[in-house]
């Protein structure tokens, strides 16, 4: 459960950016990459319970899955994958060495006045 | 109009963040590092399976580091101070971080924790992290390297199905090799499973229960160890 590590942290980057206590938060969107080993519902479920009091209680969490992007150590093609570990388009081995996939971004918030 | 429903939501607006998570993490974890190149100290992060012999890899370490250079140990568990206990009766210093319902140490955790360790020149500190295959993997302590610690009861496909954990390590120690003429472990499958996952690492068998293996992890250590100082001090 390091959604809950997450949770807390991704709280405190939304509340730095409220600049007055008469705002409350309605949405946030974060882009998470596939080979981040994020739970979506766990990371929800986390920050539900910890914003709870706060001024982004009850504020929607979409979530946007970015593929991971590994290049194929048996015949270098770069390829694409939705999951953890994937297999090459080329030739079908799996694995490789991973470019990218692991981020996980504060897009943005959506705000409404109270 | 209702002020508590959201009927009427007046004034929305977005604001546009960019800001990657966990980077107050790695903040702290950047402050930890610059405290270990102050001290010339090695840091690792020692991760695995609970009951992998991360401890038992440690007082086998201990027991064999032979070295004007003294070890130090920032032990993570949930619980109890029973590692920390074994690590200073193998004849090191220790410094336990119990986590309660914490799955991993994080940067701040060994911040506080290095106030009580009292590191030398050139000293090299091992931190224990919470026995999990899951969560340590996403957060930096500032450490120099990162090693897995997994054994042969565990099965081959471990690296598929935790791929983050072998993906972060540096080194990937397989202990209890005296098992492996026991137990259903094909040995060049899980090779090509970390490999798949981690196609830059590096492999260590070893045994801390009869010693076989420990000269070579031991060396790899100082290999890296002198590499990073020569690396500073160029």
């Amino acid at each position: 459960m390091h959604e809950v590590a997450l949770a807390r942290d991704l709280l405190k980057h939304v509340e730095s950016r409220l600049d007055s206590d008469r705002i409350r938060v309605l949405r946030i969107d974060i882009a998470v990459g596939a080979a981040a080993g994020v739970i979506a519902d766990s990371l929800r479920l986390a920050f539900d319970l910890l914003a709870v009091g706060t001024r982004a209680e009850g504020a929607e969490i979409f979530i946007n899955s970015l593929p991971a992007r590994s290049r194929c150590t048996e015949c270098g093609t770069i390829f694409e994958f939705e999951s953890l570990i994937g297999n090459c388009t080329e030739c079908g081995r799996l694995g490789g060495e991973l470019l990218s996939g692991s981020e996980i971004t504060l897009r943005s918030i959506e705000v409404a006045d109270v | 109009m209702c002020d508590t429903c959201g009927c009427e939501t007046r004034g929305v607006r977005t604001i546009d963040v960019n800001e990657r998570l966990l980077a107050s993490n790695s903040s702290t974890a950047e402050h930890n590092r610059q405290h270990f190149i102050a001290r010339r100290t090695f840091a690792i992060n020692l991760m695995g399976t609970p009951g992998a012999g991360k401890t038992a890899l440690l007082e086998a370490t201990i027991g064999r580091w032979r070295s004007n250079q003294r070890i130090a140990v920032v032990e993570g568990d949930q619980a109890t101070a029973r590692d920390s206990a074994r690590i200073r009766s193998a004849g090191a210093s220790a410094v336990q971080v119990e986590t309660g319902l914490g799955c991993h140490l994080d940067a701040a955790q060994v911040h506080r924790a290095l106030h009580g360790v009292e590191l030398g020149e050139g000293d090299l500190l091992f931190i224990e992290n919470v026995g999990n295959l899951v969560c340590p993997a996403l957060f930096d302590l500032g450490e120099h390297l990162r090693v897995v610690v997994t054994s042969p009861t565990e099965g081959v496909d471990k690296p598929l199905k935790y791929p983050p954990m072998f993906r972060a390590a540096d080194i990937v120690v397989l202990n209890k090799c005296d098992l492996l003429e026991h137990v259903p472990f094909q040995l060049e499958e899980w090779t090509s499973y970390v490999f798949a996952t981690n196609p830059n690492a590096t492999i260590i068998r070893t045994s801390a229960l009869t010693g076989d293996g420990i000269d070579g992890w031991l060396r790899e250590i100082e290999k890296r160890r002198s590499g990073l100082m020569m690396e500073k001090a160029g």
